[in-house]
């Protein structure tokens, strides 16, 4: 049963066409990897889903219910948690403050001003739980701005893991890593998404091939391919496209 | 420990606030006090805007002002026994007023944060002003409106004759209002008015509409800063047109940033140095609100982040025992730069002065003269020339203080 389904979904900004009919069908559980060549519109594919962008036309379903068009923060409210490709973290609050946020909503709290943070222990635990999971716990004082760049980039994961939804998407979760920081980061998406549903745009072919149990191909704001990795490797239209010069770039 | 810690700086800060007509009891020293109240209480308000939700609001004063006009018609109606409620409770009524004008503003001003908001801010700022003048009946037109405060049921048989008396009203409702105003950054709709400051964009994936925590954030703002006014209406028993206006509007906002921005304590520094300056310079000095937009100038260059934000600067070099070292470089350059200051103002009272014979300092100077210019502008030369000197020295004194903390917590973690 597909968990978010995109049917004939366009964007124009102006008289271009970013995205120009996109169907795709996310089963529940699954790890879907979307690939392809710079500017072929998968970051605006996630800005659509998540609410950032209103579609120009098609229709989005997350859990049976359209969520095209509406906010962010519904959506976020429905499950569906997101990275970003650039760093969009709160630079003025503190680590443990950044993940302790994320967990606000999904905990219940919503705009409440009768409870002390402080007090609320179960929530901070939990906080301190995530802290750990990406390694942050030392740095939980230091303000997110001046972390280094690499554990920015842990903390954008962080912020998008916490809430514990159930469909998880990370743009370039690794982008700019070194390689050890990106085999640990992509352990650790390994284990937070166990269970869950994952959408990830990656350009390493490496980590998308040990990541995806299916590959969704991008070039030019259509889908040109939708398969299991292995066909995807052997699918001379993707090679063509995008794929042959990565591979033996890797 | 750490819990200790606060609830012992929150006894201190009642304590102070208690004792302080134990030490100062003229008129004018308990005048200067109730000022002070006032104005913590409206600058803290405004810091919720701006410091905690980064709104940057030039109209603050409509929420400050509409509650204490409300506040002097409830005394009035007080007066004329149309209500029967002991006036302790007027600054709730400001509160009330202050939180109503701002859930009804707020639906469209917290739209957006930056100029937008900034915009609208002022421009509601000139409506209300402007309507002050219009609707006489209840604004009072120029002159105002006024009301008597000893009317009412006595509170345990004070009925308020004294400003001493209002005084103590006073700390209690600070009191009060600043334990709420920290609380409120303590809780969910605090913290994300800090992420939404931030960044609204990330808050909105995170479950949070930007704009609706804007708006709570505002509607606090607004409810403190109506009971800031109903103070001020205890206090004096009349207001007017320039309680609401820009003006007023602009001097809370210099208040919280020369206190400082980032800091829950800032603005409280920063209304009780600006009212000082308020009260004290003006009765020197005709040109005290030059000087006050000096100092303005001299914190946003070189203390951007406030007095606050300086005494914060040296909690490291204190923690290490370093602060010692600080004291002989702070002298070179303090003594200068204080020279520096009495002489710049000498010269320029000297300038503005009408009179031949010019009396500052217990010095008497001639304004006829270009003598007594060219002395001062030297003393003003020579001063400045000894700052920039020793300001090396304090700048390696400063760094090396700083950098033994860094040993010391590579020590400490190892
Ligand atoms: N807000 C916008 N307005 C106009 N054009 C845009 C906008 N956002 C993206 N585009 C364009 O849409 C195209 C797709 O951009 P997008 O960021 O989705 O690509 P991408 O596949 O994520 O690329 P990359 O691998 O570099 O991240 C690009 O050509 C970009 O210039
Ligand atoms: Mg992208």
């Amino acid at each position: 049963m597909s968990v978010l389904s995109l049917h004939d979904v366009t964007k124009n900004f102006g008289e271009t066409e970013i995205i120009r009919g996109v169907s795709l069908n996310i089963e529940r559980g699954e790890k879907h990897a979307i690939i392809g060549p710079n500017g072929a519109g998968k970051s605006t594919l996630f800005h659509l889903i998540s609410g950032l962008y209103n579609v120009t036309g098609g229709s989005i379903k997350f859990k049976d219910k359209e969520i095209q068009n509406k906010k962010p923060y519904e959506i976020s409210r429905l499950g569906l948690a997101r990275s970003f490709q650039v760093t969009n973290i709160f630079a003025r609050l503190n680590v443990f403050e950044n993940v302790r946020c994320s967990l606000l909503w999904s905990s219940g709290y919503k705009y409440s001003f009768w409870h002390l943070l402080g007090r609320q222990k179960e929530l901070n635990e939990k906080t301190l739980e995530v802290l750990e999971q990406i390694g942050l716990q030392d740095k939980k004082l230091t303000p997110a701005g001046e972390l280094a760049y690499a554990h920015q980039r842990a903390l954008e994961l962080g912020i998008a893991i916490a809430s514990g939804a159930e469909v998880i998407m990370l743009d370039e979760p690794v982008a700019g890593m070194s390689l050890t920081e990106a085999e640990s980061a992509v352990e650790l998406i390994h284990r937070i998404t166990e269970g869950k549903t994952l959408i990830m745009v990656e350009h390493d072919m490496n980590i998308v091939f040990d990541v995806a149990d299916r590959i969704s191909v991008l070039v030019y704001g259509e889908v040109i391919a939708c398969d299991k990795p292995e066909n995807i490797r052997a699918n001379t239209h993707v090679q063509e496209a995008y794929l042959g010069e990565v591979v033996t770039d890797a | 420990m750490t819990v200790i810690k606060k609830s012992t700086v929150w006894i201190c800060y009642l304590l102070g606030l208690l004792a302080l007509p134990q030490f100062f009891d003229s008129v004018l020293a308990i005048s200067i006090f109730n000022q002070m109240a006032i104005a913590i209480v409206f600058a803290l308000s405004y810091n919720m805007l701006l410091g905690q939700g980064g709104m940057l609001s030039f109209g603050h004063a409509v929420y400050f002002g509409l509650g204490g006009f409300l506040a002097v018609h409830a005394l009035v109606m007080i007066e004329f026994e149309i209500l029967s409620f002991s006036i302790i409770w007027i600054p709730l009524v400001g509160g009330f007023i202050g939180l109503l004008a701002a859930l009804f503003i707020g639906t469209f001003s917290t739209h957006k944060a930056g100029t937008v908001f900034a915009m609208i801010s002022l421009g509601i700022g000139e409506l209300i002003a402007a309507s002050s003048l219009i609707f006489v009946s209840f604004f009072g037109g120029e002159a105002g409106i006024s009301g008597d405060r000893t009317f009412g049921p006595p509170f345990f048989g004070i009925e308020w004759f004294q400003n001493l008396e209002i005084y103590y009203l006073a700390v209690a409702w600070v009191f009060i209002a600043t334990l709420f105003m920290y609380f409120f950054t303590l809780t969910p709709a605090g913290k994300m008015a800090n992420a939404v400051r931030d960044n609204p964009e990330r808050a909105e994936f995170i479950g949070y509409s930007a704009r609706r925590v804007r708006y709570i954030t505002f509607c606090a703002a607004g409810f403190f800063a109506g009971i800031a006014g109903g103070l001020f209406a205890l206090n004096y028993e009349f207001i007017t047109e320039e309680n609401l206006n820009a003006a007023t509007s602009g001097r809370v906002l210099l208040s919280a940033y020369i206190g400082g921005l980032g800091y829950f304590i800032g603005p409280i520094i920063g209304a009780v140095v600006l009212t000082l300056m308020n009260s004290l310079l003006s009765n020197y000095s005709d040109l005290w609100m030059l000087y006050l937009g000096i100092m303005f100038l001299l914190t946003v260059l070189f203390l951007p982040r406030g007095f606050a934000g300086f005494i914060m600067m040296h909690q490291m070099v204190w923690a290490h025992g370093k602060i010692k070292s600080l004291v002989l470089p702070y002298l070179i350059t303090g003594v200068p730069s204080f020279i520096f200051v009495i002489a710049s103002v000498g010269l320029i009272e000297l300038s503005h002065t009408d009179e031949a014979e010019f009396y500052y300092l217990g010095l008497n100077f001639d304004s006829t003269t270009a003598i007594d210019f060219i002395l001062i502008s030297i003393a003003v030369l020579a001063a400045l020339f000894c700052i920039r000197k020793s300001l090396p020295q304090l700048r390696a004194a400063w760094e090396s203080a700083n950098e033994i903390s860094d040993d010391d917590e590579k020590e400490a973690q190892s």
